[in-house]
């Protein structure tokens, strides 16, 4: 009973904020999301309805969010996973020096967003220095053809150093006589990473793409800051979150903000279920 | 004179011998290619800091003249002083706060047994589930309510515990012997005393990975910092947020944003080079078993 009492008292606070800041706001959220809410709360006499959700539904600029959002995941998912891959798999190869490009590749990963854009900025402008060795004047992130792929290429380059840790783990795990059996056999370098490494780190590969695509799903930092909130040009730069935080901020619709919360939420989970449903299965195949 | 007949007979030894050169020629090709593409940004970030306005629009690589005339003004004419001390304050807070509290609770679901503990830890993994980005608005509404937004308590009572830092210590207590505590049980000491004197240094490494990552997180968080100080609490701007809001309005005074910049990630750049170690052992395990 004394045992029972202190390990009530030691769990008491953290429970309560997760209740209280957590589960509470997830329910919160969806009573929120089916009313007419605005800056001062609750619009009066406001009764429950799926209005925010038909809003949503015909909105042009939700569509476009959510299409951003999803090409945006699609895209800098693969490109931080083969990036990472191939940079763990070069300092995996017993180099001197390894320890040093390790933590070379890691470093972006710890720099902040705010930071890490402010540089990308000045990088990408159109007097900067990439279009300086390349011999352009492209506006990358003022031009609405290109503001999305550049905010992949920024994101690519700050992630994929995280990525390279998952699978440096992953590949130290290997046992070396896998790969002892595979030169005894005389098979080649580029045979035994597609027909023995890449395979083997199956669930490394599922790991890094569980998280770092939800990850992707939330993304927001960079697009508001590139486009200085404004998610422009042309809706180009405007995510599912930002989304939220426009309808939040900007326009004081708490409720339909709400419900496209719920919208993407429910999003991250089916897309965790159904990697979980593939990949698994590909594991078992 | 039989060893040197055996080689000749063998010539594919020599063979290997240089395919191994060139495979190590070429994966240092690769390294430093990369190093390259990864590193470019960070040097002329930094030869762009240290110069002038007018010389900012070259590509020289040196600063002619250099000067650090672009750190002094963002530090004292644009406030980062303000902003470095609010960020300061919140990451000491919000990291002692999460590892006392991720820490006494680990330990708890760890070790101690109390009805109804496998259902609250159930609680703690579905928390885990829920994104920040989905809690933003009714939390907002609340902090709203209570009169705590652009405060700084309001940011620290959102983020006092995540459940991720709970599970990772949980995780840790778990992997410890129980010895340790059977000797402190049979000299009497209660569970706080327990806890504080056994497991916490038992703990070290999973503390000190926790603090890094805890302290990198509150230090570069944008997210909540914007919505609960960015209408107009100005006084209240982190390193973070006083940057983005320096790209905003000055566009081109490159010195300016790349000191400021480089202001903004050096508190965690030393923090890299001195606990490199608990930095990438915390994130791959807080990865792995999360």
């Amino acid at each position: 009973m004394r045992e029972a009492g202190w390990g009530y008292a030691f769990v008491l606070l953290p429970m309560a904020v997760f209740g209280l800041f957590f589960i509470y706001p997830l329910v919160y959220g969806i009573y929120i999301s089916f009313f007419e809410w605005g800056i001062l709360g609750k619009a009066a006499g406001a009764t429950a309805s799926t209005q925010n959700y038909h809003t949503l539904y015909n909105d042009p600029v939700f569509h476009r969010a959510l299409r951003n959002t999803f090409e945006y995941a699609l895209l800098v998912v693969p490109l931080e996973m083969a990036l990472g891959l191939m940079v763990a798999l070069v300092i995996n190869a017993k180099l001197r020096g390894r320890a040093f490009f390790r933590s070379a590749f890691y470093f972006p990963s710890i720099a902040s967003s705010a930071a890490i854009t402010t540089i990308a900025i000045f990088i990408l402008n159109p007097d900067g220095l990439l279009n300086r060795i390349i011999g352009s004047n492209q506006a990358w992130f003022g031009d609405s053809s290109t503001a999305l792929y550049s905010v992949v290429g920024l994101n690519a380059w700050t992630t994929s150093g995280t990525v390279m840790l998952f699978y440096l783990a992953a590949l130290q795990s290997i046992p070396t006589d896998v790969y002892e059996a595979a030169a005894v056999g005389g098979t080649r370098a580029w045979r035994t990473f597609w027909r023995i490494t890449f395979p083997l780190l199956r669930p490394a590969h599922f790991f890094v793409l569980v998280v770092f695509g939800i990850g992707a799903l939330k993304v927001f930092d960079q697009f508001y800051i590139v486009s200085q909130g404004t998610g422009g040009p042309e809706y180009s730069t405007l995510s599912a979150v930002f989304y939220i935080y426009q309808e939040a901020f900007k326009s004081a619709n708490f409720g339909v903000g709400a419900s496209a919360g719920v919208v993407l939420f429910v999003a991250i989970f089916l897309l965790t279920l159904l990697q979980r449903a593939t990949v698994g299965r590909a594991e078992l195949g | 004179m039989l060893q040197t007949s055996v080689a000749a007979a063998e010539p594919f030894v020599p063979r290997r011998a240089r395919s191994e050169a060139v495979r190590r020629i070429v994966l240092y090709v690769v390294l430093v290619a990369f190093a390259l593409l990864f590193f470019t940004p960070f040097v002329w970030t930094i030869s762009t800091s240290f110069k002038t306005l007018p010389d900012s629009a070259y590509f020289n690589l040196v600063p002619h003249p250099f000067t650090t005339e672009a750190w002094k003004s963002v530090w004292n004419d644009y406030d980062f002083k303000r902003y470095a001390l609010n960020s300061l304050f919140l990451a000491v807070t919000v990291t002692l706060l999460n590892l006392f509290l991720a820490s006494l609770g680990g330990y708890a679901f760890a070790r101690l047994r109390f009805p109804g503990r496998e259902v609250l830890f159930l609680l703690v993994l579905g928390t885990l589930m829920i994104p920040d980005q989905l809690r933003l608005i009714p939390v907002f509404v609340m902090l709203t309510k209570w009169h705590l937004i652009g405060n700084f308590s309001g940011y620290i009572l959102i983020n006092l515990v995540t459940a991720v830092n709970l599970f990772f210590m949980r995780q840790y207590f778990l992997t410890i012997p129980r010895d340790f505590e059977e000797a402190a049980k049979l000299d009497g000491a209660g569970y706080f005393k327990t806890y504080w004197r056994i497991m916490l240094p038992l703990a070290g490494p999973a503390i000190a990975a926790l603090a890094i990552l805890q302290f990198q997180g509150t230090w570069n968080d944008f997210f909540w910092p914007l919505i609960l100080f960015g209408q107009g609490s100005e006084h209240m701007y982190t390193m973070q947020l006083g940057l983005a809001q320096l790209t905003f309005t000055y566009q081109s005074l490159w010195p300016q944003l790349m000191a400021g910049s480089l202001m903004a990630i050096a508190p965690i750049l030393v923090i890299f080079l001195v606990f490199q170690r608990f930095f990438i052992s915390g994130v791959t395990a807080a990865g792995i078993k999360g």
